[in-house]
């Protein structure tokens, strides 16, 4: 029993040797100006990616759960950074989409937010609850596989029409954008945005190391039991949907801090980042670097969004969405296992190669004989 | 008709009366009564549609009736207001007609979900798995003869290794009613023996219904224990076996062939 | 006295109306012609604007709609005041066409015969420098009257109900003999109820107290819309005044226009449910067969339907004037028919082809990818969603990012009016539609060898194939049919929604929500749940008065709908294990 087989090929020293790159060796080239400011936010941004694709994968990969909501609770934890940031721009006049409507002063439900504290307390409330709520009746009523799917991606859709009420006070179509300051710091400082890089690099390995402890433990073995065969795990006891529940706010909450994050960086947030799109290209990102991986969705959510970021600007642009749903379609056919699984599928792909040349070989003889014979 | 005789002192573990579940028109149990007594193995049989599997169903939760009572330890529990984990957490284990087991996951990790205790979410994630349920699992893995494969995934096992597997999942459990869905199906006849052996032990700790078609085992494991022959989802008849297959309505629904052929 | 004078005035004004109406006879038209023209050149050199609006309002004698045409004339200065230096002032109108410097040959108004000078020569004036006949708000309010009573008589009804209805605004007592009048010789139905609605509104304003509440009464009765905001005004106005008769007939009055109203709103919001229903039904149609009976979950669905649309489109510019696209950068042409006649009859060719087009690209579709996906089901959701992206692409690379023009046919927007309640032609289009889809898709389920296959194979792949069913053919087939059904949603949509690349994003939640309301493979049940959720999308609507806030109570609804339900409004029951 002491020696439990180890589930997971990424060994422990390759993780800090990664972990060290990210949160020490980068800003330390930044700051020595080897990586452009661009890089830094470039990749500032796909680490937010990052911590995205692992809630998705922490439901889909080890639960069995496809979540089409992730950009929801990812917006909706951008959407309370952005309320503490649009506080925090200071001065008399009220932002446009306030002063538009008549106000002069700022709604109640806004004031709380000058707090810091408050605001990262409500990241994790808000989504939080409505994961709490929507899953608390989902899974009661057992309802699964795509039917979850499909409801999750209703949930978003339904918030992103709120969101783009005015009325709504949340700023409509256009959301909240021109910060200025974080926690006392100016945005457009160079300082600033090397340290939201780090934070954000510090929070993915936090995120992955969770993972890694949730998923090691008797609670990721019953995670991939409900994946696998939900109704058995009934019968063994266990009351699914308060696992399921668990997991589900759990990545809401993950999705909420990775989108808090990636507000301050990009300097805008409004409801198009709800779209239900956004949610199946962070599946995208899952399913290519392999999921049910911990290493996996990262690895994809980087490797997508830099080759976008390449492939979109110039003469490929207008190709980009094909190259991107194409891709998807060649992986779900031939990579179910994505980049991570790859060796391994190789592997085997050599290994069944070489058996068939040996099982050919031995008929070929057995041919040549009856020809030979007569 | 054979009932329970309204002399019967000691309390029943499980007492099923008036049950009946139709699906579309088609009445797979149809106003069953059974009573069983704790410690009992009890052995039913039953051609193919008579309700067996309906019949477990029923009783770990998985349909509910249309009407009649479920009551579990002497009436202190109603099965049918409970749910699946609720009725499991009572101590009724199922092994399932086809073998279920999760595949993904190694022998030993099978019997660890299994293993009795806490089923919290605060538990799995903090709780350590003891010396003495290490000592179980190690026993265990014994009694259903896995010990060289603790460590592989369950889904390459063979058939009747998933069987046993399935077993030392009740096992793990500690159940006090072990529900046994055909476990002899698919099994070598020397596997099926040591089936039937391996039950045969677990008598009289646990309480244990075998549904099974094969005669030969039901002959080796009930020994002179009550049969029950159910028959378009109503008990036919109860008695030991030999009584059983002498019955004429037995013989008229379900065993007539066989005992020809025999 | 007076009284009975007008009454005498406008019954003589009205016979000698209905003679110039009814009479064809082109010798009496000539005269009424003449006598038009003169007297409004007479007034165009009245001396004083009193004088002028006295001979216009003489033309309330003879109100034609010639007399209308003139007044336009003059209002707009058409009408040049040509002074022959002698003093003598004739009012001229402009014929032919400009000459060198800018003027025009004249002629009189009176006549229409050619203005001569002194010297025999057809005067030419410039209209830069001559004046032309002015008008004063006295003299335009004296034409308006001499219009309305030539309105309130227009044969044509619609122009008829149009006048009768204006001429309540204002309640002018003095307007009341001429319509009564009318009321007595009008024949038409629609015409009696509006002068009647109009006489009473009028008679709101009435001196004599029997005669205000009548009207109210009569209102009341006829359950006036258009009186509604009058009457609350005369209930105000007689409560603070404590009329005592008045203010309970203007209550009960109200009390039976209120329940009017209601019933109206209730029937236009059945009616829009209806048809929103329909369009539900229409996009989702195809997806019950794809996802309800197959279970592959094609997120591609709404590509199909703007393949059906972009279809409907290339067959329109076929029959009209052909088009040129460059997809790729390849400049392509297809010829057009140029027809004229029946060029609005394309759709008839656009439903068979974007059915036909469609589903092909659901074979191809089916053959290349989903067929490796049956046994992975949310797998299909992901490729299905990459093939929509490619899909998107493709569309906008042929026929360019823009919404694409695809004229509807112009009967599709004419409206039928029955009690109040309004039924816009291109609704009753789309629940006619509806009606004919349902229709086919169940014929070719139950009554034909395909959808036995159909549903065998549905119900149970591995058993159909034992039973020697070609399995792979009718999944095949019944892809491309859900496919096809998709590509006439699309040709559906092309009538009355922009058609563009993206435009099946805008269908697919809705298109998948109703599918799983109703319950996985059953027709019948999305059926009820696509009328189910039109209905109560426009109810949540009516009530709230917000179409945003409506649409997330039915998401709402919806998912609290599936706590009681969870597999839909009709469920396959059956007693495998999972």
């Amino acid at each position: 029993m002491n020696k439990q087989p180890i589930t997971s090929r990424v060994h422990l020293p390759i993780l800090i040797a990664t972990a060290i790159i990210l949160l020490v060796v980068v800003p330390v080239l930044h700051r020595c100006g080897i990586i452009s400011d661009f890089t830094l936010g470039n990749w500032g941004k796909y680490l937010c990616y990052g911590i995205l694709a692992i809630s998705i994968d922490l439901l889909w990969g080890y639960t069995g759960l496809l979540c089409l909501g992730q950009a929801l609770f990812f917006t909706l934890g951008g959407y309370m950074m952005g309320m503490y940031l649009m506080r925090s721009i200071g001065g008399k006049a009220m932002p446009t989409f306030l002063s538009m409507r008549g106000f002069t002063e700022w709604p109640s439900f806004f004031l709380p937010f000058s707090s810091f504290p408050f605001a990262m307390l409500m990241m994790v409330v808000v989504p939080g609850l409505l994961a709490l709520g929507f899953g608390f009746l989902a899974f009661r009523s057992r309802i699964k596989g795509v039917y979850f799917s499909i409801l999750t991606q209703a949930l978003t859709y339904g918030a992103a029409l709120l969101f783009f009420r005015n009325e709504m006070l949340m700023g409509g179509n256009n959301g909240f954008t021109d910060f200025r300051t974080l926690l006392g710091f100016d945005l457009r400082d160079i300082g600033t945005k090397r340290s939201l890089y780090i934070a954000t690099a510090l929070l993915l390995i936090g995120v992955v190391a969770l993972c890694k402890w949730l998923t090691g433990s008797r609670f990721g073995l019953i995670q991939r039991a409900i994946r696998d065969s939900e109704n058995r795990v009934l019968f063994s006891g266990y009351a699914t949907a308060n696992y399921k529940l668990f997991v589900f706010v759990i990545s809401a909450v993950i999705a909420s801090f990775a989108g808090a994050l990636f507000v301050p960086q990009v300097g805008i947030i409004n409801p198009s980042e709800m779209d239900t799109s956004k949610s199946l290209e962070a599946v995208v990102w899952v399913a290519l670097g392999g999921r049910g991986t911990i290493i996996g969705p990262v690895l994809g959510a980087i490797s997508v969004n830099a080759l976008k970021s390449w492939a979109s600007s110039g003469a490929t642009a207008d190709f980009w969405p094909m190259i991107l749903g194409g891709s998807f379609v060649l992986v779900v056919l031939f990579m179910p296992k994505g980049i991570v699984g790859l060796p391994a599928q190789i592997q085997g792909v050599l290994a069944r190669l070489k058996k068939k040349k040996e099982e050919e070989e031995i008929p070929a003889i057995s041919e040549k004989s009856p020809a030979t014979d007569p | 008709m054979i009932q329970e005789s309204p002399m019967h002192q000691k309390p029943f573990l499980l007492a099923a009366e008036g049950l009946t579940r139709s699906f579309d028109g088609f009445k797979a149990i149809n106003d069953l009564n059974f009573y069983l007594d704790e410690g009992e193995l009890r052995t039913v049989i039953g051609p193919n549609g008579a309700g067996k599997t309906t019949f477990l169903d029923l009783i770990t939760g998985r349909t509910k009736p249309d009407v009649g009572s479920l009551k579990w330890d002497d009436g202190k529990h109603d099965l049918l207001k409970m749910n699946e984990y609720e009725i499991y957490r009572l101590g009724i284990g199922r092994k399932f007609q086809t073998p279920t087991v999760y595949n993904d996951h190694t022998v030993t990790e099978n019997l660890v979900l299994s293993l009795a205790g806490s089923r919290g979410i605060w538990h799995s994630l903090f709780g350590k798995i003891t010396s003495q349920q290490k000592d179980r699992i190690a026993e265990i893995l014994k009694i259903i003869k896995l010990s060289d494969s603790a460590y592989r995934k369950a889904g390459i096992l063979a058939h009747g290794q998933k069987q046993w597997l399935e077993i030392g999942m009740l096992l793990a459990q500690e159940a006090r009613l072990l529900l046994v869905d055909e476990p002899a199906a698919g099994m070598t006849d020397e596997e099926t023996y040591r089936t039937g052996e391996l039950l045969l032990s677990l008598a009289g700790k646990h309480t244990i219904i075998v549904i099974e078609h094969d005669m030969t085992f039901v002959r080796q494991i009930s020994q002179g224990r009550k049969v029950t022959v159910l028959h378009q989802g109503h008990v036919l008849c109860e008695g030991p076996v030999d009584q059983v297959q002498s019955d004429e309505r037995v013989i008229e629904v379900y065993l007539g062939r066989k005992s020809k052929a025999a | 006295m007076l009284k009975d004078f007008i009454t005498t005035l406008t019954s003589q004004i009205f016979s000698l109306m209905l003679i110039g109406f009814v009479s064809s006879s082109a010798c009496f038209a000539e005269v009424k012609e003449k006598f038009i023209r003169e007297t409004i050149a007479s007034a165009t050199v009245a001396a004083t604007p009193d004088e002028q609006r006295e001979i216009i309002l003489t033309l309330k004698l003879k109100p034609t709609p010639e007399a209308v045409t003139w007044f336009e004339k003059w209002k707009s200065g058409e009408i040049f005041l040509h002074d022959d230096g002698a003093g003598v002032i004739t009012p001229v109108v402009l014929t032919g066409t400009a000459d060198g410097d800018d003027s025009f040959a004249t002629a009189k108004l009176s006549d229409g015969t050619p203005c001569l000078s002194a010297d025999g020569k057809v005067v030419r004036i410039n209209p830069k420098t001559v004046d032309f006949a002015e008008t004063d708000s006295g003299l335009r309010r004296a034409m308006k009257e001499v219009s309305d009573l030539v309105a309130l008589a227009d044969p044509d009804l619609t122009n008829r109900l149009r006048a009768i209805k204006e001429s309540a605004i204002g309640q002018k007592i003095e307007k009341l003999p001429v319509l009564q009048l009318l009321r007595t010789k009008e024949k038409n139905a629609a015409a009696i109820r509006a002068l009647d609605e109009t006489i009473a509104i009028i008679q709101l304003r009435s001196t004599d107290p029997a005669e205000r509440v009548a009207a109210c009464r009569k209102l009341g009765e006829i359950q006036s819309l258009s009186a509604y905001d009058t009457v609350k005004t005369i209930l105000a106005e007689s409560k603070a005044k404590g009329d005592k008769p008045m203010v309970d007939a203007a209550g009960e009055a109200l009390k039976s226009i209120d329940s009017h109203i209601s019933r109206i709103n209730a029937a236009g919001t059945a009616f829009r449910g209806l048809s929103l229903g329909s369009v539900l039904l229409v996009v989702a149609i195809g997806l019950a067969i794809t996802f309800g009976l197959m279970g592959v979950i094609n997120m591609a669905h709404g590509e199909f339907i703007a393949v059906g649309a972009y279809t409907t489109y290339v067959i329109q510019n076929f029959f009209a004037n052909g088009l040129k696209l460059s997809p790729f950068g390849v400049s392509m042409s297809l010829p057009g028919l140029h027809l004229t006649h029946g060029a609005d009859s394309y759709f008839i060719v656009a439903l068979p082809a974007s059915f036909l087009i469609a589903a092909l690209v659901g074979v191809a579709l089916e053959r290349s990818v989903i067929q490796f996906l049956y046994k992975r089901p949310l797998e299909s959701l992901l490729a299905t969603w990459g093939i929509s992206l490619v899909m998107q692409q493709i569309l906008k690379f042929i026929f360019g990012s823009n919404n694409v023009q695809v004229s509807s046919p112009a009967w599709l927007s004419g409206s039928w009016t029955i009690n109040d309640v309004q039924f816009v032609w291109n609704r009753v289009f789309v629940i006619g539609f509806a009606v004919v889809i349902i229709v086919i898709t169940w014929l070719v389920l139950n009554k034909t060898s395909l959808g036995l296959l159909i549903r065998a194979v549905m119900q149970n792949r591995n058993m159909a194939a034992c039973m020697g069913v070609r399995t792979e053919r009718v999944n095949t087939m019944t892809f491309g049919f859900g496919c096809g059904l998709a590509g006439l949603a699309g040709a559906f949509l092309s009538q009355m929604a922009n058609v563009g690349p993206s435009m099946g994003q805008l269908y697919i939640v809705d298109s998948f929500m109703t599918v799983v309301v109703g319950g996985v493979g059953n027709i019948m049940g999305t059926v009820i749940s696509a009328l189910g959720i039109g209905m109560s999308d426009q109810t949540f609507q009516q009530y709230l008065g917000n179409p945003v806030i409506g649409k997330i109570l039915v998401l709402g609804a919806i998912i609290l709908f599936l706590q009681w339900r969870p597999a839909g409004l009709f469920v396959t029951r059956s007693r495998s294990l999972d």
